[in-house]
């Protein structure tokens, strides 16, 4: 009843304005004279027609026109028109009403869009700032997809996360598996199912026309999945659609920052236990090496009075013992060089290197020669002195153990473009090309004796330094190039 | 040759292994456990040679290290179980004459600990000439020759050669080269010892790969061979 009033008040005040401007040109007029006063009509008009749109300004309009002819023009007191100016009058009359409200209604539509536009907007900004503010990734984003689902148009609106590849439905109406199947696909593909976002609205894709089928839009960290009704044809309903989906993905990744820095602190905290396990365990260790290998040395010595096979056997012991402390200390070494070992790069001469490990080795490398080919005008190399020199043990070892009896040992090394390639061959047996690939890997090794992790920490260093190791077999047996930063500051001052 | 070797380890199975095979050497040993011990006996035993390990309960290696050098002229050789360098150039500023990383052979140590004893018996002759194989030192007349062919050296790299030689066989950290070479101010900088190094190296014909005369001693400094 009271909504009838509503709509019908707009034609009483047409109706009832006219006759009040008819009254008030009557008052102020004589009868003969009022034909140009017929202007004050119009502003009647205009002013219907801004305020209520083209019905109350018709209806004034044909008011104002039957008033005036019956009261003002000749035969007054009748409705007849009898010439062409009084029918232009009434021609007039009606187009003003008709051309000001048309005017008029489409000013009061955009005026309307800008409101709700800016209502929309508002409501947004809010929504947004409250869900970066909520802590809870997994609150803020049940805040948009409330947000979403109000909207004319959208059924539904629910948000899968994507974590490290794994489906997580994490707000809106739980999905179904078949759905949580259909975003992981889209997700993976990076393909939107059903809408697209361009320009900044959701456009609807042609191909989408059954309403009952979900639409998915794939973000960086997850899925967006919604369910669109047929009244989806509201521009601004449809931007507002597109700015919630962007700030899912916000939140979303969000979320995923949060996650991986979690994880990441993960890893360091358990390398970084890894390595104080395995410190504290090869000091564990090597406390009994110790004491093992300075009492069997001990006994080796003449004045202990045993029989040459006896001393013969203890030699053997020891050398397992030395062994084992090898072992030890190349998986403490890994698993510090795992770790992320900080390295103490100074500029270093590589002969000086080289000199170090030959010396450590002296006695393994007494039964074969040793053959240099470092130029003396080298640049020195950027490494830390330790772990490089660590590198030219192991390659010197290698070289030594897989050498023929007697077989030589070639080190080298030259300076191409910002890096020193260095190489350790030996004179022996090739390997086996299916192995070439393999040499590098952790606890993989050519022999039954082995640790496995000589080649292994090699690699690990020299990649440490910015630098490449790699094998090949060459004409006298099986070379490692590998190469290490030069220094910056020349070698002479 | 024999001497008084004191050995400070906390660990009973090392200390047998050391005093048996010590003994075959010849060596009047004596073992105790602690810092405090080690200080009683070097005040009251007098040992020639202190073989001290770092990881001691109580009163560690270092500190007990520093108690020890201003009351005993004996050589102290220091042991650890995976030590970084920088405990080893702690130990040698702190006064070690030589470190060995545990674990080791009873012949290896033997040889430290007769090069410690070595020096103290020449310290006190100040012999005016030096010779480490074909290299000489004449310190009255500042002359180097490497088989008897005179070598020029800069002041400079006379000077590091002199302590080095002064100190021969005991490993001579970067810190008291610059210090003693170059003075208090560049202390710091190893770039200038690795580059002087490599000049009298050159001079004297000395191979870096396989050095003769002066040996790199890794992330601590130089040893000239005795």
């Amino acid at each position: 009843m009271t909504r009838m009033t509503r709509r019908l008040a707009p034609y009483a005040v047409a109706i009832g304005g006219a006759t009040a401007v008819t009254a008030l040109i009557g008052l102020l007029t004589s009868r003969t004279s009022a034909s140009g006063l017929s202007a004050v009509y119009l502003l009647l008009v205009l002013w219907l027609g801004a305020r209520w749109g083209r019905g109350p300004a018709v209806a004034g309009s044909v008011a104002a026109f039957l008033l005036y002819d019956y009261f003002f023009v000749p035969p007054v007191g009748t409705f007849a028109v009898r010439g062409p100016a009084e029918l232009l009058e009434l021609v007039v009359l009606l187009a003003v009403a008709l051309v000001t409200s048309q005017l008029a209604a489409s000013l009061r539509r955009a005026q309307s869009a800008a409101e709700a536009l800016a209502a929309d907007t508002r409501s947004l900004y809010e929504l947004a700032t409250a869900a970066l503010r909520v802590p809870e990734v997994g609150t803020a984003l049940s805040m948009v997809c409330e947000r979403a689902e109000r909207l004319r148009g959208v059924d539904r609106f629910a948000v899968i996360a994507i974590d490290f590849g794994q489906p997580v439905p994490l707000a809106g109406s739980h999905p179904t598996a078949d759905e949580v199947h259909q975003a992981l696909w889209s997700y993976e593909n990076g393909r939107s199912i059903g809408i697209a976002i361009a320009e900044g609205a959701v456009k609807v894709m042609r191909t989408h026309t059954k309403a009952d089928s979900n639409a998915y839009v794939p973000m960086t960290s997850g899925v967006a999945l919604i369910a669109l009704d047929q009244d989806h044809d509201d521009e601004v309903e449809l931007q507002t659609l597109a700015a919630l989906i962007g700030l899912a993905g916000l939140l979303l990744d969000r979320r995923r920052a949060a996650l991986e820095a979690e994880r990441a602190r993960g890893f360091e905290s358990s390398d970084r236990l890894k390595a104080a396990i395995l410190s504290s365990l090869s000091h564990e260790l090597k406390s009994p090496i110790a004491s093992l290998r300075t009492g069997l040395t001990a006994l080796t010595a003449p004045q202990a009075g045993l029989q040459p096979d006896q001393r013969e056997l203890l030699i053997d012991l020891d050398r397992q013992a030395a062994r084992l402390d090898h072992m030890v200390g190349d998986m403490l070494a890994l698993s510090r060089l795992e770790a992320g070992v900080a390295l103490d790069k100074e500029p270093h001469s590589f002969a000086d290197l080289v000199g170090v490990a030959m010396r450590r080795l002296r006695a393994e490398l007494k039964d074969h020669e040793v053959t240099l080919d470092i130029p003396d005008d080298l640049p020195p190399v950027e490494v830390d002195e330790l772990q490089v020199g660590r590198v030219v043990s192991n390659l010197l070892e290698n070289a030594v153990e897989w050498a023929t009896p007697g077989g030589s040992v070639e080190v080298g090394a030259v300076a191409r473009d910002d890096v020193l390639e260095a190489w350790v061959e030996n004179q022996g047996p090739p390997i086996a090309p299916a192995d070439l690939d393999r040499v590098f890997d952790t606890f993989w090794t050519r022999r039954a004796r082995g640790s496995g992790l000589g080649l292994a920490i090699c690699k690990r260093v020299v990649e440490a330094h910015g630098g490449a190791i790699r094998v090949e077999n060459r004409r006298r047996g099986p070379r490692f190039t590998f190469t290490l930063p030069l220094a910056r500051v020349p070698a002479e001052k | 040759m024999s001497g008084r070797v004191l050995v400070v380890d906390d660990e009973v199975e090392m200390q047998r292994a050391l005093r048996t095979g010590l003994r075959y050497h010849d060596f009047d040993v004596k073992a105790v456990g602690t810092g405090e011990d080690a200080l009683r006996e070097t005040a009251g035993w007098r040992p020639d040679v202190i073989l001290l390990d770092l990881g001691l309960p109580g009163m560690d290696g270092f500190a007990t290290l520093r108690a020890l050098r201003p009351m005993t002229r004996a050589g102290v050789i220091v042991v650890s179980v995976m030590p970084g360098e920088k405990d080893k150039v702690r130990a040698l500023d702190a006064g070690a004459d030589d470190y060995l990383v545990k674990p080791f052979g009873t012949e290896e140590l033997v040889a430290r600990i007769r090069a410690v004893l070595r020096r103290q018996a020449d310290v006190p002759s100040g012999q005016p000439v030096l010779r480490f194989g074909d290299l000489q030192l004449d310190l009255a007349r500042r002359l180097v020759s490497v088989e008897g062919r005179a070598i020029h050296l800069t002041p400079t790299e006379y000077e590091l050669l002199r302590y080095l030689a002064l100190h021969a066989g005991r490993p001579v950290t970067h810190t008291t080269l610059l210090r003693q070479v170059w003075g208090e101010y560049a202390v710091g900088d190893k770039y200038n010892t690795r580059y002087v190094v490599a000049q009298i190296r050159k001079k004297l014909g000395d191979d870096p790969a396989n050095p003769r005369f002066i040996v790199n001693e890794p992330g601590v400094g130089y040893r000239l061979e005795a």
